[in-house]
């Protein structure tokens, strides 16, 4: 899938898989592949420009954590990252219900 | 490899303006990224990702400094209506401390506030507009900061124009007035500082976006458009729109006696306004 479709959506994605569980950038790149059976093949760069600034937006928070011999950047869902999630996944249900009335 | 690829990366960083702990910070998650992958290429040529930290972190960051710089001037806005509104009479002019300087606090009492007030809405409307771009044009941004900076600087020479006045004027000005002049100046003055260093800190990143400016019809479009003037593209025709409205408020304001004195000065006032920083605010092309 092109970059450009996944655009308006990233935000959407980054905090759905978050919201799992806290995780760094490496393993959310993962997630997002391997949940999207390779559709969302991102350039990997670009998701942590994404991170940094739903970070910066109150959604996301992160912490440096060690373990096995190295730091990483463990990002976790805030309270307010919750209610942003919540409203877009009902959002999402209503456009691809109509969408697919009209489709189908 | 890796460390080849992360010292291009922190030079693109630099280029860009991103420097100190959010570079330290960006270059560990890369290295720790690339050990893991093993594949440079899959993360994006450096020059690329150094720009979408730009871009990304300069919009979202001005847009949060426009609306906080909005909150803090709208509470002072209150408190220097508020103040001035507890003068009873009015000091005589020539009772200064120093004349002259009094005179330039006066003027700047009066005209900064405006000022700050027709930057800072600015402000908030084009904010508003960019609230849902993860990135917006690096010259979008630039004007967007240029708001904010003018509605702080304004804002912050207001309120020390606030607390010189007091002070000039302190002979013939009550006690307690003086007093809460300078409490209101200092304690608005805090938060404008405050404000006005974050903004700094946001300008310092260069976006790098392609695109236009866009003007004050882009930013108020819904208004524009609802007002059957053909206004859209006629920035001075728009102008003098604005400085009428102004001179009209003046004129009621003022009642019978200073209203036609202080309408013909607001009036020169919004049209000099515009002359001056039109271009510099993205009133105009």
């Amino acid at each position: 899938m092109r970059a450009e479709t996944l655009k308006g959506h990233v935000d959407f994605l980054l905090l759905a898989i978050v919201a799992d569980e806290p995780a760094h950038g490496y393993r959310i790149i993962e997630a997002l592949k391997r949940r999207s059976a390779g559709a969302f093949d991102l350039p990997e760069g670009t998701v942590y420009p994404a991170l940094h600034r739903l970070e910066q937006g109150g959604l996301l928070a992160s912490s440096w954590v060690s373990g096995s011999g190295r730091r990483r950047r463990v990002y976790r869902l805030t309270a307010r990252g919750r209610r942003a999630l919540a409203g877009a996944r009902r959002e999402w249900r209503g456009f691809t219900k109509a969408v697919e009335a009209v489709v189908a | 490899m890796i460390d080849r690829y992360l010292r291009e990366l922190e030079a693109e960083l630099g280029a860009v303006g991103i420097r100190g702990s959010r570079r330290r910070r960006i270059l560990m998650e890369t290295a720790d990224h690339l050990r893991e992958s093993g594949d440079a290429a899959r993360f994006g040529e450096p020059k690329l990702i150094a720009a979408r930290f730009a871009d990304e972190l300069a919009t979202n960051g001005a847009r949060r400094i426009a609306f906080a710089s909005f909150l803090v001037l709208a509470p002072a806005g209150i408190a220097y209506a508020a103040l001035f509104g507890l003068i009873r009479t009015w000091p005589d002019i020539t009772s200064a401390r120093v004349l002259p300087v009094a005179i330039g606090t006066a003027l700047t009492i009066v005209l900064a506030p405006q000022v700050a007030f027709a930057a800072g809405v600015l402000t908030v409307a084009r904010a508003w507009r960019l609230r849902s771009q993860m990135t917006a044009p690096a010259a979008e941004i630039v004007v967007l900061r240029r708001r904010a900076a003018v509605a702080l600087a304004s804002g912050a020479a207001a309120f020390a124009a606030i607390a010189v006045y007091a002070y000039e004027y302190s002979s013939g000005l009550p006690g307690w007035w003086t007093t809460t002049a300078f409490v209101v100046s200092g304690a608005a003055l805090v938060p404008i500082g405050g404000a006005a260093v974050a903004l700094a800190r946001n300008a310092r990143v260069r976006p790098q976006a392609a695109g236009a400016a866009g003007d004050v019809f882009d930013d108020v479009a819904p208004l524009i458009d609802a007002i059957p003037l053909r206004l859209r593209g006629r920035h001075w025709r728009f102008c003098l729109l604005v400085a009428a409205a102004v001179a009209a408020a003046a004129f009621v304001a003022g009642g019978p006696d200073e209203g036609p004195r202080n309408a013909v000065g607001e009036f020169v006032a919004v049209c000099a306004a515009f002359a001056a920083l039109g271009r510099f605010l993205g009133l105009r092309s």
